[in-house]
């Protein structure tokens, strides 16, 4: 009989007060914290535990990243993310190529606590859902629903209004339009499949009509906090899986040609600061784009955050 | 010369001097590719500062245009390239084509006063230390404090190496 295996989480960081701190962070989710300075020592870890959730340095991506990522799924993790700092940031396109890494934070402290806690939380509780998780308490998240296809335009127009009208600037403002303009195209006409799974929307030309019914209905909102700019969509069909996502995040032909399919997503990527993903296979995705909108900009990170969970049909409890 | 504005979904055209002014949203409406059948004695000269937006349709069509001057060997100048154009000349190299930018609009941020604006600055005037990755230094407009470029040079000025 093989010996039952431990639930906890992994952190496999070079750096002893990054693995300090990770570990403070992550401590509060009543899980034990296994730590480990390499890819060698977490795949010694990993063969006698049970990891929930693995988090890893992005640094370490040319030390064979790969076969801890796998066997980290294969153990049963529910993510595996990577911390990068600045000095990491050259890092990022290797990160997206693995098309693997689901979950991808790029901050220096404190945000990346902030960041980690909530990431980390989600995964934990199985309760993904919602753009509060990432704004500060109080803040007012305000609710359109496309009925047509046509209102995309207008509805985008009207959020660069309200942003500008709350006091942001011209570059957030623009920012914003791009991303919930490629969201709710994404949600109108990529979303919708029938029962075959075809995309039954995907090539009809965007500025044909249609009216939408309740399950084409797409619901879009936002808020700011003064820290981000939270813009949220949603879609009734759960059609948008993890591997399109990665695949469209890791695609190289979007910088260099700026075709194929998924470069809504990949230009909504780099046009926001993180882009997280949120399915529920079959019944819904939603997908939030948050902008940061401190002031000055230069202080944030030259590279963007990214995550995609998947809801799961039980919680795991520590 | 200048000409009534032709509107093209949320975009118009205006020809105004030797250049088509652009202005507004470009998007799948736009019908960019058409473009080059207006170029003049084998140039085009495009001003974009009143572009307020370009989604992934947009650029697609964007492309496209650049193609066609490509082959027909026009020389396509771009002037006044609004910030939204920047971010998409620097995200998708194809949209770069074999155009020359003359001008193009970035932001500043003034540490005196808190003033966010996007100003313009010459491309051509400025051409050494901007392959230096070196802002040129702006007065803002409201104290007159020097202001500070307010993005990662290492970024927004990656469509000009």
């Amino acid at each position: 009989m093989s010996p039952v295996r431990a639930s906890s989480i992994l952190i496999v960081h070079p750096d002893r007060k990054t693995q300090r701190t990770v570990h403070r962070i992550l401590g509060v989710t009543g899980y034990r914290v296994d730590v480990a300075d390499d890819v060698e020592q977490a795949m010694r870890l990993l063969a006698h535990m049970q990891p929930v959730l693995v988090v890893f340095d992005g640094a370490l991506i040319s030390q064979g990243v790969t076969a801890l990522v796998e066997a980290a799924k294969a153990g049963g993790a529910e993510a595996c993310m990577t911390l990068l700092g600045g000095t990491s940031i050259d890092q990022v396109p290797a990160i997206l190529g693995l098309g693997a890494v689901t979950n991808l934070l790029v901050h220096q402290m404190p945000v990346l606590a902030e960041e980690l806690t909530i990431t980390a939380q989600k995964l934990i509780r199985n309760d993904l859902f919602g753009a509060e998780k990432y704004l500060l308490w109080g803040t007012e998240l305000h609710e359109t629903t496309l009925v047509r296809a046509s209102q995309r335009s207008e509805v985008v127009g009207a959020l660069a209004e309200q942003v500008r009208r709350h006091g942001q600037s011209a570059r957030v403002a623009s920012m914003a339009m791009l991303v919930a303009d490629e969201l709710l195209s994404n949600a109108v006409h990529n979303a919708p499949i029938d029962a075959s799974g075809c995309h039954y929307r995907m090539e009809l030309p965007r500025n044909r009509e249609l009216e939408l019914d309740d399950r084409h209905q797409v619901r879009m909102r936002w808020g700011c906090d003064a820290r981000y700019l939270a813009i949220e969509v949603n879609d009734r069909f759960g059609s948008l899986d993890r591997q399109t996502i990665l695949g469209s995040l890791a695609k190289h032909d979007v910088r260099e040609s700026g075709g194929g399919a998924g470069m809504g997503i990949s230009l909504a990527y780099r046009s926001c600061d993180h882009l997280v993903f949120n399915l529920a296979p079959g019944t819904r995705t939603e997908i939030i784009a948050l902008i940061d909108v401190r002031y000055p900009p230069t202080e944030r990170m030259p590279a963007s955050s990214y995550n995609v969970f998947v809801e799961r049909p039980a919680t795991r409890k520590p | 010369m200048t000409l009534t504005p032709e509107t093209r979904g949320r975009m118009t055209i205006t020809l105004q001097g030797d250049a088509l002014v652009l202005a507004g949203a470009i998007d799948e409406t736009a019908v960019l590719h058409e473009l080059p059948t207006r170029a003049v004695g084998g140039r085009l000269v495009l001003d974009l500062a009143a572009v307020t937006f370009i989604n992934s349709l947009g650029v697609r069509d964007w492309i496209r245009m650049q193609a066609s001057a490509q082959k027909t060997h026009l020389a396509v100048e771009l002037r006044r390239v609004a910030e939204p154009l920047v971010h998409q000349l620097n995200m998708i190299i194809a949209t770069r084509g074999t155009a020359t930018v003359t001008s193009f609009f970035a932001p500043y941020a003034c540490d005196a006063c808190g003033l966010e604006q996007s100003l313009l600055i010459d491309a051509i005037v400025n051409a050494e230390r901007l392959v230096r990755l070196d802002p040129p230094p702006m007065i803002c407009p409201e104290c007159q404090a020097q202001m500070a470029f307010n993005d990662f040079p290492e970024r927004y000025f990656s469509f000009l190496v």
